[in-house]
Parts: structure tokens; C-alpha cells; sequence
């Protein structure tokens, strides 16, 4: 039997795509083993939205090479678009392979053992062929909606590595996910690049939501990161429908205005507000997470003040902080005011440490109250998954299956490493 | 992507320029932006559609900046050159149901005015004023070309304009009522003010309102 190992760098859409590459090659009699292991191949969904994700590609690229001489190693995922012909011209690196065909690594690679050798030119191009993600890495079934966006934020180099939005059949969809549901999947996970743009003939993305949740089946439905602009009051209202979970994870990046327009973000402080407000009025315990950028050009201390508030204000369940580094390319590259390393990195702590703060407040609010958690991992009688708000609880119990809802009772929780709700099952 | 040939240039100013080009089957919806650059060339840039949707050419206004890469180099293109036209991009546009119906209020600086020229000339019937944010008088780029009691010219640098100031100050002046439909471009730090004056005149803005150029 031959091994498989994929390393995954960056955002959802990446974890997916590996997900159901991983599931393709499990299906078909390969054994998929960790990074650290012998491999006879190994895959590296690369990432490069930041410096940080592109050192890190880079690292996990020079590892292999070093160390497994014999395997072949595929580079994919967005630095195989932004760096092509760096990476082409490393012997190391058998095949560089664009987001463009991703879908048809599995062809790729069959077509080398059968030694065969195929220019990635003549492999099928299609964002949306991929199967299913029942085995890869993860219960949740992740369901890819949507490629590309043509928002170009100033910041961004998605735009020019992920292409033009492309909206995937709608008919699609739903057969895809009625047959993950039938096929015992508990939670569905929507993803793609800029998901709120879904656009297919007639179907928006509310649409589209409606008729998930619509479905039969006892699953729940979860929205992965998503822009805080072009939704109305028929998506918020679908957020209160019993199989939607309680979960938004709204990009902010900055809570100050004047930094948005630089960034060309398509909403302001007030906006993003009013969809919080509305939301919590009818459920007060809604999780919002977002992302922030620390030391955009310009930031001033006022602009980093307002963030800080900003991510008190909203309570945020989680946030994830992105120290602004230069794309090449992209128009705030070009842009005066650069803020000096240091200062990001100082603005970087203190931010963290108020996001922090907020988590351990907002999770902190569901000591005696239910949660309903879909186990992920077992270790003996020790269950771990999520609730529906997307907070990371355990329990013990007996029997415990993976895949499997249990309403728990969260009774204390846990600081140490990540704030771990601990709870008793009903 | 598509190669575009260059059909003339237009001098404005010494520093102001328009390209058209030909169209081929390229469509977009007025208020769109394209990016453009050389044939070939990694360097580009987004330029707003200055032309009208049913035009039969793509026309883009664009002024040189001073220390700018691209604006410099576009100006010395020449009838028969080749410019590479991604897009169209954007989500700075009407709303088909607003256009026979609102009253419009577009607030522009400089070369902002571009896809307010393609807005008015797609649709000459609408009911609008235009507010133009320039420093000096030869900045009013094709003023004739807009119906002049519509056409409110603010010149910061000098007293030639219909208001001595900037579009900030003349709205001060002069309060939007609530139901104008309001559309800003140009900018950065124009539309930050603009748009604070106009939500606390009581207008209602929404993210296909502002077009930020840098
Ligand atoms: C959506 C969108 C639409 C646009 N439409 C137009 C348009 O219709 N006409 C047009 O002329 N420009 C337009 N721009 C600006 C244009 O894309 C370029 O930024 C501009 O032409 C300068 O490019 P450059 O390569 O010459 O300068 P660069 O080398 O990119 O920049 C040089 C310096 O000039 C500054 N700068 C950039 N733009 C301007 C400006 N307009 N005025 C003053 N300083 C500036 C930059 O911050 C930088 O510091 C638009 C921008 C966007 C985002
Ligand atoms: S919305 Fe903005 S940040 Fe998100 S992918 Fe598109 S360009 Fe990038």
C-alpha cells in the first residue's frame, strides 16, 4: 500500500481541498500517514497570504527535500500560482501544481507511478471537482461553494492567485451535501473564498442558504469565514433557524474607519455594528470571531486605539491577528506610510492580550449552561469537539463515538492552553 | 484577460489624459473599473470606466501622479498599441430601480469623476447633481459635457469654480436631504469626511457608495 502525507498552510478553502484530496487517495488504497513520517508522497497545500505563510511553505517545502530524497513532493495551493516559476526551477520538487488544477492531483500522481509523466497543462481544470471529505482529516464535511473574488482589498493577494469569483452550481451543492447528510455527516461546513458573493443564475447566497437548511436530515449547518458586506435581513434571519449554528466568523480587520476605505472594505464600524446588535438582540450569546490586521500603512494610534475598542465592544469569541505584511502587487504595496516592524509587533501584543481577554470572558458565559457537542477526538472515556457555537468543550463519558452529537453541561473551564470548556454529559 | 487595441488619447490637461479603446465584446455595468496595463507587463493599475455602457469603445480618464509608475507610461501610448483589459471589477454601481425614480447627489475628486461621467452618459435622463472636487479650474475635465444647473463645480486652490472650497465644505454648506441617493469617488480622506457629514444629514449609505482611487 503506498503512503500519503499532506502538510495544509492557510485558510478553510485549503483545509477543504486537502480534505477531499486526502479522502480520494484513501478511497483508492493509499495510507495516509502523518507529515513526520516516511511518505512515498508528500503534498504541500501551500498558502501565501502573509510573509509568515509564505516562510512557512517555504520551511515545510525545504523539509522533504532534505530528508526524503525518494518521495515525490507536489506543491499546490496559492504560492504554486504566486511563485511558479521559482518553484518549477527546483529539482527537489516534482510537480508544481495550480489552484486551478488542484482537483486532479490524484491523476497526477497515479500517472507518475504508472510511469507515466504528465505536464500539469494537460491535467483537468476545474475548481469544483473535488469529492467528498467522509475520511481526510476532519467530521465535519466541509462543501466548497464558491472560488476567487474580485473585491481586490488593498491588502490582498487572493485575488490575483485565486482568480476571478466563480459561483458553483446550485443544483450541485445540494445534491453534494443531501449525499454527505445521507452518508451520516452531522455538521456542513460552507466554504470558499468570498462565500457571501455566491451567485448562481437566479440564487444568491441567502438562497442558497435557505435550501441547506431546508434539507432532511439530522445535521447542522456552519458558515465558515465570511465579509461583512452584501447580506441582508433574509440571511440574518436565517441565522435563528434551529440547524444553523450559532457562528459568524465576520473579517473586520480594523475598527476604524478611515483604514477601511484605505483598505477597501465594503462596509464601515457602524454597519458591522448594526449586524452584530441585530443578531444578538434575538440570540445574546451568538459567537462572532474575526480577523484583524495589525500596522496597516497609515495606522495611526487613534486607528489601533479604535480597533482595541472595537474588539471589546463586540465581545469577539475569537480573534485571529494578522501582522500587515507587503504583497507584491497589491495596491497598498505601494502606499505611503508603512509602519515599522517593531511597532506592529508591539501593537500585535496588546491586541492580543484584549482578544484574549474577550474570549475567556465571552466562553466564560456558558459555565451552567447546555451545549451540544459533535465529538471529533476520543482518548479512553475523554470526548472533545464543538458545541454549535464553535467553542472547544470535553467530557467523559462511556462509549463514546466520533461523529456523534452529545448534550453536555459545560461545569468549569480550562485556561491552560486553549480555553477548553469542560463539561458533564445530560 | 484581453489585449485591446489603443484607438486615440485625448490631451485634457498637461497632466490629464483620456485613452479609448476598442471595445470588442467586452461589457460591464456603468461604474465598473478595469485593470489595465501594458501587454505583457506584470504592472498594472484600476482605472473606472469613463465611457458610457453602450458606447462602442472603452474610454478611461486617468492624470499622471506625480512619482506614479504606470499613469506616466500609459500617457505615451499610441494609436495601435496594445493594452492588456482585466474585468470588469466592482460593486460601485445603480441600482436599476433607483434610476428613473431617485433624486442622486455624486460627490467626486479629480479623476473621481470617471465613473460618474459613465453613470450620467449611460443614463441622461436621471435626476442628479454632481458635486466635482478639483484644486484648479482646467481640472473640470469635459465640463461641457454634463447639463450645467446639475454641474457644481468646487475649486479648492482658486476662487473660478460655482464654490470656493472643498466638496467637504460645500456640503456643509449646503445639507443633502435624506432622500438623496449619494454616491462618492475619489479620495480616501474626502469620501472618511464626506461620508460623516452625510450620515449626520440623515443620508443612508451603503458599500456601493464610495469608490476609493488611494
Ligand atoms: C477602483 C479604482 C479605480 C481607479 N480609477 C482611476 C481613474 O479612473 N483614473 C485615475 O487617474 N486613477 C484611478 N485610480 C488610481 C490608479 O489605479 C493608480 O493608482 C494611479 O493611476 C497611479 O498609478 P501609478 O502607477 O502611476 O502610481 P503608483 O506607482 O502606483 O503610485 C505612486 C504614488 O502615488 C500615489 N497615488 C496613487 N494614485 C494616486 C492619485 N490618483 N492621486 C495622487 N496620488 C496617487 C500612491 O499612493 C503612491 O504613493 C483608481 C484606483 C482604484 C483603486
Ligand atoms: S474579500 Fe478582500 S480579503 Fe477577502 S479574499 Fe477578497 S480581496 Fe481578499
Amino acid at each position: 500500500m503506498k503512503t500519503i502525507a499532506f502538510k495544509t498552510l492557510g485558510c478553510r478553502l485549503n483545509q477543504y481541498e486537502t480534505d477531499a484530496l486526502a479522502s480520494q487517495f484513501q478511497n483508492n488504497n493509499y495510507k495516509l500517514v502523518d507529515f513526520d513520517e516516511e511518505a512515498d508522497v508528500y503534498v504541500i497545500n501551500t498558502c501565501t497570504v502573509t510573509h509568515q505563510s509564505d516562510h512557512k511553505s517555504r520551511n515545510f517545502i525545504n523539509q522533504i527535500t532534505k530528508r526524503h530524497k525518494d518521495s515525490i513532493l507536489v506543491v499546490t495551493g496559492c504560492m504554486a500560482d504566486n511563485a511558479k516559476d521559482e518553484l518549477e526551477s527546483k529539482d527537489e520538487i516534482n510537480y508544481v501544481l495550480e489552484n486551478d488544477n488542484k482537483s486532479a492531483l490524484f491523476s497526477l500522481v497515479e500517472a507518475h507511478f504508472n510511469g507515466e509523466i504528465k505536464h500539469t497543462d494537460q491535467l483537468n481544470k476545474d475548481r469544483f471537482d473535488y469529492g467528498s471529505t467522509e475520511k481526510g482529516f476532519h467530521t465535519r464535511s466541509m462543501i466548497k461553494i464558491q472560488d476567487g473574488c474580485d473585491n481586490f482589498c488593498t491588502f490582498c493577494i487572493i485575488p490575483s492567485v485565486r482568480g476571478r469569483a466563480k459561483s458553483r452550481p446550485f443544483q450541485d451543492i445540494i445534491d453534494n451535501i443531501q449525499s454527505v447528510i445521507d452518508g451520516g455527516a452531522k455538521e456542513v461546513i460552507i466554504t470558499g473564498v468570498n462565500i457571501g458573493r455566491y451567485e448562481y443564475e437566479d440564487y444568491k447566497f441567502d438562497d442558497l442558504v435557505e435550501a441547506i437548511l431546508n434539507l432532511d436530515g439530522d445535521f447542522r449547518l456552519r458558515i465558515s469565514s465570511l465579509e461583512p458586506d452584501g447580506f441582508g435581513d433574509k440571511f440574518l434571519g436565517l441565522l435563528s433557524h434551529p440547524k444553523m449554528t450559532p457562528h459568524l466568523h465576520l473579517c473586520l480587520q480594523s475598527g476604524s474607519d478611515k483604514l477601511l476605505l484605505g483598505m477597501r472594505r465594503m462596509y464601515t464600524i457602524k454597519t458591522f455594528k448594526d449586524t452584530v446588535e441585530k443578531v444578538r438582540a434575538i440570540r445574546p450569546d451568538f459567537n462572532f470571531t474575526t480577523d484583524m490586521i495589525i500596522g496597516f500603512p497609515g495606522e495611526s494610534e487613534t486607528d489601533f486605539t479604535d480597533s482595541c475598542n472595537m474588539i471589546q465592544d463586540m465581545q469577539f469569541g475569537h480573534v485571529h491577528t494578522f501582522k500587515y505584511s507587503i504583497r507584491k502587487g497589491t495596491r497598498a504595496e505601494r502606499m505611503p506610510d508603512q509602519i515599522p516592524e517593531k511597532l506592529k509587533t508591539e501593537r500585535s501584543a496588546i491586541l492580543r492580550d484584549i482578544a484574549e481577554a474577550c474570549k475567556l470572558k465571552y466562553r466564560s458565559q456558558f459555565v451552567g449552561k447546555t451545549q451540544r457537542v459533535l465529538v471529533e477526538n476520543i482518548n479512553g472515556n475523554i470526548g472533545r469537539g464543538y458545541g454549535e457555537h464553535y467553542i472547544p468543550v470535553q467530557f467523559e463519558a462511556e462509549n463514546l463515538k466520533q461523529n456523534t452529537f452529545y448534550d453536555v453541561t459545560i461545569k468549569k473551564i480550562h485556561t491552560d492552553k486553549d480555553i477548553l470548556l469542560i463539561g458533564e454529559l445530560i | 484577460m484581453k489585449s485591446h487595441q489603443v484607438i486615440n488619447l485625448r490631451h485634457l490637461t498637461p497632466s490629464a489624459y483620456i485613452i479609448r479603446l476598442e471595445k470588442k465584446n467586452f461589457t460591464f455595468k456603468t461604474g465598473q473599473y478595469i485593470t489595465l496595463g501594458f501587454s505583457g507587463s506584470i504592472d498594472r493599475r484600476e482605472y473606472s470606466i469613463y465611457s458610457a455602457e453602450q458606447d462602442d469603445y472603452i474610454e478611461v480618464l486617468i492624470k499622471d501622479v506625480e512619482n506614479g509608475l504606470l499613469s506616466k507610461k500609459l500617457k505615451k501610448c499610441k494609436p495601435g498599441d496594445m493594452l492588456d483589459i482585466d474585468g470588469a471589477f466592482g460593486h460601485f454601481s445603480l441600482k436599476d430601480d433607483e434610476v428613473k425614480n431617485k433624486k442622486f447627489m455624486f460627490i467626486c475628486t479629480g479623476t473621481g469623476i470617471s465613473p460618474v461621467h459613465s453613470f450620467i452618459h449611460t443614463h441622461p435622463e436621471m435626476d442628479y447633481t454632481l458635486l466635482h472636487g478639483i484644486r484648479h479650474k482646467e481640472e473640470a475635465y469635459e465640463k461641457e459635457t454634463y447639463d450645467s444647473n446639475r454641474y457644481v463645480l468646487c475649486t479648492s486652490g482658486e476662487n473660478t469654480g460655482d464654490f470656493n472650497g472643498r466638496v467637504t465644505e460645500y456640503l456643509l454648506k449646503n445639507p443633502v436631504s435624506p432622500d438623496t441617493i449619494c454616491y462618492l469617488c475619489g479620495n480616501c480622506h474626502m469620501i472618511y469626511e464626506a461620508y460623516d457629514i452625510l450620515e449626520k444629514q440623515g443620508v443612508k449609505l451603503g458599500p456601493i457608495h464610495t469608490e476609493v482611487y488611494f
